[in-house]
């Protein structure tokens, strides 16, 4: 995993975050982790194909999935993490994958991002590759993990 | 390509002049023209046209209202701005309210020609996939099935219709990506996965994991082999499926995704029962200018 394939991520919550009312980005950790991930509640999976194949695996637990989707929708209260909240996360992964790739557009990386799927409950994630880089991100007092499963596309 | 029913709105009578001669010598049918927000629900509604050539500055309204009236009316009819103004923020809300092009004022006959064929041919080649892709995938799967355990699984409660799932256990999903993107979800029980993992293996699956990777093999080339076929019938597609992710545990709820097509079905098979989840989305990333 080259660490390159980090600074496009950070630089996409720094862009994104803030158009949504979420102003304090931060990264709080990175780790590699193996091929199993544990869901904190909420997972998105966004698809990457091109120069660079795999998937980016957005993990955030159920009560800050519903904050981030409550301050995205201009503060309505979120009580169940039901379908428009669900969609308000979705959208989310949506864009911060999207920045990602025009970030790795301007080194010269071409990639696309396939629909997001969003999965909630209890579960565990196996990731197609064994060496997964996790960054959490800190975005106001709430933390996403960012799951990253990529590797070179050599085909 | 199909006749293209073209109504342009615009306020001044002198640019409407414009566009009608340029339109009509380019092939395209103008039905209609309005230069208000009454007169443009009042035209569209009676002409059903494909396509809406919309000015920015109408007195009284303006482009984006205009342009939400129209996808009220029908959310198929294809908006592209015309105007002379160009800026980022009109960019930016053009897209958030579903336009599909853009155009700056004066027009250049050849660019504008182009951008409304490849907008149309665009909905064209999404009728297209919308046509055929389900048979591609239970054909894919059906083959493959067949190859690995010499049995035919039965396909039955197929539906279109979008909405939450919860897993049997496992869930193993699949971005797609090309000209429209979208995933496609394989999901059955600890069960049944292990039951085709065995006769898929001859033999008795080691551990869980080899199960999942078993099963996880199996969906990826269910996808690649459909996608293939979709490949082969019409080369822009484009479709490249991303590594499957396994999701397996206690309680899985898979939200519904806010794509254009959707197609699931049950596979009965003699080792247990798997449910296919196919999505496309329109691909709203694809903004067409011509500036």
């Amino acid at each position: 995993m080259d660490v390159n394939y980090i600074n496009p991520i950070l630089s996409s919550f720094v862009n994104v975050m803030p158009q949504l009312g979420l102003a304090n980005v931060e990264k709080k950790g990175m780790s590699l982790k193996g091929r199993f991930i544990e869901s904190p509640g909420v997972m998105i999976i966004v698809g990457i194909i091109g120069d660079i194949k795999g998937n980016v695996i957005y993990g955030i637990s159920l009560n800050d999935a519903k904050k981030i989707a409550s301050t995205m929708m201009m503060g309505m209260p979120v009580e169940n993490f039901d379908e428009l909240a669900q969609s308000a996360i979705s959208e989310l992964t949506n864009m911060l994958t999207a920045n990602v790739a025009t970030n790795f557009s301007n080194d010269n990386i071409i990639i696309n991002i396939s629909t997001p799927t969003l999965i909630h409950g209890q579960f565990t994630a196996n990731s197609s590759s064994d060496k997964v880089v996790c960054v959490e991100m800190g975005v106001n007092d709430m933390v996403i993990e960012v799951n990253i499963s990529m590797e070179k596309n050599t085909m | 390509m199909k006749n293209v029913n073209v109504v342009i709105v615009d306020d001044s009578p002198f640019q409407i002049a414009l566009l009608r001669d340029l339109l009509t010598e380019n092939g395209f049918n103008v039905v209609g023209e309005a230069g208000s927000l009454e007169s443009t629900i009042e035209v569209v509604t009676n002409t059903k046209p494909d396509l809406v050539t919309m000015d920015m500055t109408i007195p009284g309204t303006d482009g984006f209202e205009c342009t939400r009236a129209i996808h009220e009316i029908d959310s198929n009819i294809k908006v592209i701005i015309v105007s002379s103004m160009m800026d980022d923020e009109i960019v930016r809300k053009a897209r958030k309210i579903h336009v599909s092009g853009y155009a700056q004022k004066p027009v250049d006959a050849e660019e504008l020609t182009l951008l409304i064929n490849r907008i149309m041919s665009d909905e064209e080649l999404f009728l297209e996939l919308e046509g055929f892709y389900s048979d591609v995938f239970k054909e894919a799967l059906l083959n493959v099935f067949n190859k690995l355990t010499k049995t035919i699984p039965e396909i039955v409660n197929e539906s279109n219709v979008n909405v939450e799932k919860c897993s049997k256990g496992i869930s193993i999903v699949m971005g797609v990506i090309g000209k429209y993107s979208g995933r496609i979800i394989f999901d059955m029980s600890f069960e049944a996965a292990k039951d085709i993992a065995k006769i898929s293996l001859k033999r008795e699956p080691k551990n869980n994991e080899e199960i999942l990777n078993v099963m996880a093999e199996i969906s990826n080339m269910v996808a690649g082999n459909a996608c293939s076929m979709i490949n082969k019938k019409n080369k822009i597609f484009g479709l490249r499926v991303a590594p499957p992710t396994i999701f397996h545990g206690e309680s899985i709820s898979i939200s519904k995704a806010e794509l254009g097509l959707t197609y699931s079905a049950n596979v009965k098979t003699q080792f247990g029962d798997l449910s296919i989840s196919i999505g496309f989305g329109r691909g709203e990333g694809e903004w067409m200018s011509i500036i």
